[in-house]
């Protein structure tokens, strides 16, 4: 750690709010190019993220009452009727309750619709391959604490991303960390397929892929999460690192939901790290979590 | 036998817990017909319990399997502690492959766990290593802020965003 943080160049970043909270663009700088080639680089690149997050937060934002999902809620519109985005993204959050034996849900528990589990991590993916199409190889995408990294913060001997990640009982501090690779790094970029099925992050031959980490809580406003079972929540954060950074947020929201049943079935069914908090500050982990 | 010893974690955790998934399947199949009564539960509904138990053991067959269930758990472990011997656990399909224990039980004690089938998609042996087992916090991967380019965590508003360490990241790179 202490060598990567001696020769990793100096970063440079932008932020911007969207969905009630604030999204970081980081990217290495390179040395073959002008300071200010970087800088407008990343300033074009930050305002087609934001573009796309402002766009899918219009349509599905519970905050603003004139949002499609504002009108879905109130009865004024069907689903049916709804638009391609909004079906699309309903037909992978109802997937996603199959997959994780209603643990993840699409509904609210008063059964109106709410796909807040799965709009910011659907916006960080399509953030991606905007990213990837813009030629950037190499980047970090921090949503509200869900990440998404391309490439390496230092592209000359290709380290991985380093996230920590933040304690709850002390937000000011890191309860561990992880690395994060990008498998785009090298490859062409991916195709804006709008059903979200290009594989960016996706696992590698060897299976040692983890591009996104996600981070879920039982006690933080936006996370939308009810208790399967009813009483308090088992794990207080839940963290998963996987290829793709939908697989590691729904699952991730899933756990928090379900508990050590959906914990053990995640591990069990999906290529994934996971490090779950639970209420008494006792930790679980899997091997990749592992010093 | 690294493949066992990670389940044995399993089945360990799941004892005090009592809803560890490995534990549930294993200890439905010691539910033997030694007239404490049957578990009656079923996990027929998940897709990872799913396969077909073919369990034997000293005194018949249990089609029970793949319970989650705490006290459908503990109280068929105190059948199979009862009746002690070896049971065969179900078949249980893992993205590891297929997945089948033994345990043996005598006087009431679990002295071993043996993989019994351990295989992917190919046929050949692999090893389960991705189960979430206690750890201590000095046992995971330590970070520290100045060590990471990004942090994670529960959602924050952009209110809390303000004093997060991120922020102070994000402004270190500006």
């Amino acid at each position: 750690m202490q060598q990567a943080s001696e020769t990793t160049p100096p970063l440079r970043a932008r932020t911007f709010t969207c969905m009630g909270t604030v999204i970081s663009l980081t990217v290495p700088t390179d040395a073959h190019k002008a300071p200010q080639a970087v800088a407008d680089e990343l300033d074009a690149a930050t305002a087609v993220v934001e573009r796309l997050f402002t766009e899918l937060d219009s349509i599905f934002s519970l905050y603003r009452p004139d949002s499609e999902a504002s009108q879905l809620v109130r009865g004024e519109l069907a689903l049916p009727e709804a638009s391609a985005e909004m079906r699309a993204r309903y037909e992978e959050a109802a997937e996603w309750r199959i997959l994780t034996e209603g643990a993840f849900t699409p509904e609210r528990p008063d059964g109106a619709l709410d796909l807040s589990g799965i709009v910011k991590g659907h916006a960080i993916r399509e953030a991606g391959k905007s990213l990837m199409a813009l030629g950037l190889a190499n980047w970090c995408l921090n949503a509200g604490g869900d990440v998404l990294v391309s490439g390496s913060p230092n592209p000359g001997i290709d380290v991985p991303w380093r996230a920590g990640i933040v304690d709850p009982a002390d937000r000011r501090t890191l309860l561990a960390g992880f690395p994060l690779r990008g498998a785009a790094l090298g490859s062409p970029p991916q195709s804006l397929s709008p059903a979200g099925l290009a594989p960016l992050g996706e696992k590698t031959a060897d299976g040692g892929t983890r591009a996104a980490l996600a981070t879920s809580g039982s006690a933080e406003r936006g996370d939308h999460i009810w208790s399967v079972t009813a009483g308090a929540a088992e794990f207080r954060q839940v963290s998963i690192a996987a290829a793709d950074v939908v697989t590691a947020d729904v699952l991730a929201t899933a756990i928090v939901a379900g508990g050590v049943p959906m914990l053990n079935r995640a591990t069990a069914m999906w290529d994934i790290e996971a490090l779950a908090v639970r209420a008494n500050g006792e930790l679980l982990a899997t091997g990749g979590f592992r010093r | 036998m690294a493949s066992a010893g990670i389940l044995l974690v399993g089945w360990q955790s799941g004892v005090h817990v009592a809803d560890t998934r490995s534990a549930a399947s294993a200890a439905a199949t010691g539910n033997q017909d030694s007239g404490t009564g049957t578990t009656g539960s079923s996990g027929a509904a998940s897709s990872e319990s799913a396969a077909s138990s073919g369990t034997t053991g000293n005194s018949g067959t249990t089609g029970s399997s793949g319970t989650t269930d705490a006290s459908g758990a503990s109280g068929a472990a105190g059948a199979a502690a009862k009746a002690g011997g070896t049971y065969d656990g179900d078949l249980v399909q893992t993205r590891f492959g297929t997945v089948q224990v033994q345990i043996t039980v005598k006087s009431g004690q679990i002295t071993d766990v043996t993989a019994l089938k351990l295989t992917d998609a190919e046929g050949r042996s692999v090893q389960i290593s991705n189960y979430a087992a206690p750890i201590l916090r000095s046992e995971v991967l330590q970070a520290q802020s100045g060590d990471v380019q990004t942090v994670g965590g529960a959602t924050v508003t952009s209110d809390a965003y303000l004093t997060s360490l991120q922020a102070a990241l994000d402004a270190a790179s500006l």
